[in-house]
């Protein structure tokens, strides 16, 4: 793992199934919209030895028009959503239901989108954090935000052993005082 | 059944400490081999069932 600076992190590991479906699927979404993984599989990426059934990812607000060229897209690509029709899924979306998608005639593993509504979410996808892997390039929430957030917003033994493993992992590497004041962000 | 809930979650811990200090210090290479053996026979299972 390498800190190439405070925005990208190279990571050299051998690339799993769930990396690759990971990288695939943003592939499509970057051309389309901002994006920015969360929770679960941001974790795994740098290394716990869980598994996850979905990769949550939060988009930029889109046009209805550039929002159905990107379902397109994933359908052209081998994608389907598996919880809405692709004549409800913007309303859906906007209304706040997640989108699922995963491969044709599969259920798991699924990409989760929301739309990123709350400031701190906003904040991040316009200046989201790195990470260089072999066969492309990943954008994921910084690491501060995502230990608070699972401490005190998500708060399940899951949530509280990730950001356990993410304080140890980063140990050195992360700003503490960051922690605690997106801790006090998260809590109002 | 006496089931020591507290203990079990330091024992877990304990091994999430030990892993991450396994990452913080060996190659991507070597960490990330140990790991896809779960994440791939993980994928491989779940899209079995479905």
């Amino acid at each position: 793992m390498e800190f190439v600076n405070e925005g990208i992190i190279k990571l050299d590991k051998e690339l799993n199934e769930l990396d690759k479906f990971v990288l695939d699927f943003c592939r499509i979404l970057e051309k389309h919209t901002k994006y920015m993984i969360v929770s679960g599989y941001v974790i795994i990426l740098f290394g716990r030895s869980r598994g996850t059934e979905d990769v949550d990812v939060f988009i930029k607000e889109m046009k209805k028009q550039d929002f159905n060229k990107l379902f397109e897209e994933l359908e052209d690509k081998g994608y389907e959503c598996i919880n809405t029709s692709k004549r409800d899924a913007f309303e859906e979306l906007n209304e706040d239901i997640p989108l699922r998608f995963a491969k044709k005639n599969q259920f798991v593993p699924n990409i989760e989108i929301k739309l990123a509504k709350r400031p701190l979410d906003i904040h991040f996808l316009e200046k989201p954090l790195r990470v260089i892997l072999s066969e492309g390039e990943l954008r994921i929430s910084f690491i501060e935000p995502q230990i608070a957030f699972k401490e005190v917003c998500l708060g399940s033994k899951k949530d509280i052993e990730d950001a356990y493993y993410l304080r140890k992992v980063f140990e050195g590497k992360i700003n503490k005082e960051k922690i605690d004041y997106y801790k006090r962000e998260f809590s109002k | 059944m006496y089931f020591d809930k507290e203990k079990n979650n330091r024992e877990r811990l304990k091994f999430i400490e030990m892993w991450a200090e396994y990452v913080r210090t060996h190659s991507d290479k070597e960490w990330s081999k140990q790991q896809n053996i779960l994440i791939n026979s993980l994928i491989k299972n779940g899209l079995r069932k479905s």
